[in-house]
């Protein structure tokens, strides 16, 4: 068909699109003219508000409120090196995995751009520019290692910088007289928040997940159990358990049950996130034939050995997409610390109609906030719609 | 003694006894665990009492039941599930019929359709349900006028941030009941004439629509009872009164603004999911399907509603009974904007007299038991719809 068409000239190709796109038979026509008449009303409204009504500057004047909120300034080095490693990673993963398209490089380099202009006071523009430096670097050199001998060990860094950003970021922020988890807010805070709940969320979730596909009945009864109740309930009743309940319940040793409510939040996400990903994993566990157990009690693995060399990689594999589709279900859930009075972005968006300047005018923060939590949920969905054409499932 | 010690090892080898003893071992750490919570429990309070002292509270959205602050708090939670319930029950519905709508829309040849679903999809989809709701209550409906310069269409519906007043049918004069039963019964010859017109499409292969002329008859019948027992249906339409402090709308029906900005948000959100279940049964199925239908000479409509739909239902029913459940966690949001759902009024109980272990165990039975009539419901229709012996 395409070749049918490039051999027309310009204004017939385009009509002879129109036709064949838009105005096919009857009943289409009506509906390109209802969806175009429906189209132009919501284009019209939200072109008048983004750029007449709509006031940005109670987005830019609060940059920092929307990004840090009450963190102090004074700490913020803490936070650039975590950074930095992650722009490591994703540049010498991209390279390594998979190649940047041209189409890509656009967008790359327009959101690069924007973050640049967004955070480019003082000398943040730097430490931006060096964190675009590094991610370029790493893709370059990721590029020139694909393919020769160095590859695995490429591989291996990447995977191991990947891992090293929690820790890194939790260490940075407690070394010396560290910075209390009552001051952390804005982006800052959901980032660590959705980090945190995969990180430690993730194992939770293989460990429920392996030990409800297990044989044990005492074992298999109480995964489920776990799993069943933490699904049973929103995680906004889990949040607000972690303010009322939780504390009655920690031991008192170590003074683990003085934590304060952030600490307790981030306990909650990923006991939350372990339930939910265990049935993501048990989906994948049981994609796994019976006879690849078979064959490894044939060659004389032991249960551990089958499980961590035959079993695990095989399941999560398969799951993969699945998994990225959970975290970006978590990175969105992260919003709903609001409910605990947390100054998350989504919290200071609504603080913002609270100032005297803004009162009552949030709208253009709420919009803000919604494109930012969109972003990452969007470029994690197209990821993981990536790696399942990559990993060919659904066309097996 | 050699025996013995070979026996000994032989009992370590052997995998039952490894797996005996692993099971004791974490059946004693399960035991500490839960001793520890329930010697941790015994300290608090479990004493349900609190359920029964007056409220002291106000709810500010009632629907079939009214409420006063003087009933006890389990009436008011009552009220408050009433409350959840109303928002699930409208949201499933309409968020299955967008979320089809969308889903189909997605695959349509139409290129603009097809587009504008795909970003209606892409973007609701990727933003957090709370963003979505505090958006439409504070940006949308807080920012409707106020009720003394309300905005009315056609002098039927008023919007204001106060409250959105409908039109809405309600029964009038001595004859509704019977009208009913007219309409029930109108529906036996409904039956029977879709029965034998599609008996005869099959027998004879001209086209009868079956379909067609039996709601024609349902309706026919339904529209005389309506004239000759004098329109035992009216629609009611909202009025405003001002009294001297105050102002409402009196008859009709009355949406709050959070109402509204829940269910719609609740709506889109859910929508946006159900899509991309619809889509994708539907590519699931095998091309030679569609083609077949378009071989036989099948309209697009008929395309869809006899062969595509009908066979993608089986595999979207376990997705979108999960939906439904999501739907169902997903209203609790609701205590972000005040709107007096379960969750919300539990907290304002909580807040007032404790006990929040048992309330939030009454919290958690109460959604497992909306959870649980859901996934029956949707079993029963799965049951319905399967393959026999497939």
């Amino acid at each position: 068909m395409q070749a049918q068409l490039s051999s027309l000239s310009g204004p017939l190709l385009a009509r002879r699109w129109v036709q064949k796109n838009l105005f096919s038979n009857r009943w289409n026509s009506v509906l390109t003219v209802i969806t175009l008449t429906l189209f132009a009303v919501i284009a019209y409204n939200l072109l008048r508000f983004v750029l007449v009504s709509a006031e940005w500057e109670s987005v830019d004047v609060n940059r920092r409120l929307l990004f840090l909120a009450t963190y102090p300034s004074a700490e913020e080095w803490r936070l650039w090196p975590p950074l930095w490693l992650f722009s490591g990673v994703a540049g010498l993963a991209y390279a390594l995995w998979s190649r940047v398209s041209r189409r890509e490089i656009v967008i790359l380099g327009a959101s690069a751009a924007f973050m640049f202009l967004l955070l480019a006071e003082g000398s943040n523009g730097a430490l931006v520019a060096t964190g675009t430096l590094i991610a370029v670097g790493a893709y370059a050199g990721g590029r020139r290692l694909r393919e020769t001998r160095y590859d695995t060990t490429a591989r291996r860094v990447a995977i191991g910088g990947g891992v090293a950003v929690l820790p890194l970021a939790l260490i940075l922020l407690n070394a010396g007289d560290g910075v209390r988890t009552t001051v952390w807010g804005g982006v800052m805070l959901n980032l660590t928040l959705a980090t945190v709940g995969i990180g430690f969320g993730f194992p939770l979730g293989v460990m429920l997940a392996l030990g409800r596909a297990s044989s044990l009945p005492v074992v298999r009864l109480a995964c489920a159990g776990y799993i069943e109740f933490v699904r049973a309930g929103p995680l906004i009743l889990w949040l607000a358990m972690a303010r009322f309940v939780l504390p009655d319940f920690l031991p008192t040793v170590g003074g683990l049950d003085e934590v304060d409510l952030v600490v307790r939040a981030m306990m909650v996400m990923a006991g939350f996130s372990g339930a939910y990903i265990a049935e993501v994993v048990r989906g994948g566990l049981q994609t796994i034939p019976r006879g690849q157990r078979e064959a490894a009690d044939a060659m004389g693995l032991n249960a551990f050995q089958t499980t961590w060399y035959i079993v695990l990689p095989q399941a999560l594999r398969s799951v993969i997409p699945a998994l990225v589709n959970r975290f970006v279900s978590l990175w969105k859930d992260t919003s709903l610390v609001v409910v605990l009075g947390f100054v998350d972005l989504l919290g200071a968006a609504r603080a913002i109609s609270a100032q005297p300047d803004f009162v009552g005018r949030q709208a253009a923060a709420l919009l803000f906030a919604a494109l930012v939590f969109w972003t990452v949920a969007f470029t994690m969905s197209r990821l993981s719609l990536r790696i399942e054409r990559h990993l060919g499932v659904g066309e097996r | 003694m050699a025996a013995e010690s070979l026996r000994g090892r032989r009992l370590w080898r052997s995998g039952r006894a490894r797996r005996m003893a692993t099971q004791a071992g974490f059946s004693v750490l399960l035991l500490i665990f839960l001793a520890y919570m329930v010697e941790r429990a015994s300290h608090l309070d479990l004493d349900i009492g609190f359920m029964d002292a007056p409220a002291g509270f106000q709810i500010s959205h009632t629907f079939v039941f009214g409420f006063d602050s003087g009933e006890s708090r389990l009436a008011a939670y009552f009220v408050a599930v009433t409350n959840t319930i109303r928002l699930v029950v409208v949201g499933i519905l309409l968020a299955t019929v967008i979320g089809v709508l969308a889903g189909v829309a997605r695959l349509s040849d139409n290129w603009l359709v097809s587009r504008i679903a795909t970003v209606y999809v892409e973007v609701v989809r990727n933003t957090p349900l709370l963003v979505q709701i505090i958006f439409w209550y504070t940006a949308v409906f807080l920012k409707l006028p106020r009720i003394e310069a309300e905005r009315s269409l056609f002098d039927v519906a008023f919007l204001s941030n106060r409250a959105l007043a409908l039109p809405w049918p309600e029964p009038r004069g001595d004859f509704f009941t019977a009208w009913v039963i007219v309409l029930a019964l109108a529906l036996v010859p409904g039956y029977f004439v879709r029965r034998i017109r599609a008996r005869r499409e099959a027998e004879t292969g001209q086209t009868m629509r079956p379909n067609l002329y039996s709601l024609g008859v349902v309706l026919g019948i339904a529209a005389i009872g309506f004239l000759v027992l004098g329109l035992p249906v009216g629609i009611d339409t909202p009025t405003i009164v001002s009294e001297e402090f105050t102002k409402g709308y009196v008859g009709g029906l009355s949406v709050t603004p959070e109402f509204a900005a829940l269910l719609i948000a609740l709506v889109m959100y859910t929508g946006s999911f159900i899509a991309e279940i619809v889509r994708g049964s539907i590519q699931a199925l095998p091309r030679g399907q569609t083609e077949a239908a378009m071989a036989v000479g099948l309209t697009g409509y008929q395309r869809i509603t006899l062969v595509i739909l009908p066979q993608a239902l089986r595999s979207m029913i376990p997705s979108l009974t999960n939906e439904y459940l999501n739907l169902t966690k997903n209203s609790s949001l609701a205590a972000a904007i005040a709107y007096a759902d379960l969750f919300q009024i539990s907290e304002i109980i909580i807040n007032k007299a404790g006990h929040a272990v048992v309330m939030f165990i009454i919290v958690i039975i109460t959604y497992q038991v909306m959870s649980f009539t859901i996934s029956a419901f949707m079993a029963f229709i799965n049951r319905r719809v399967q393959l026999v012996g497939a």
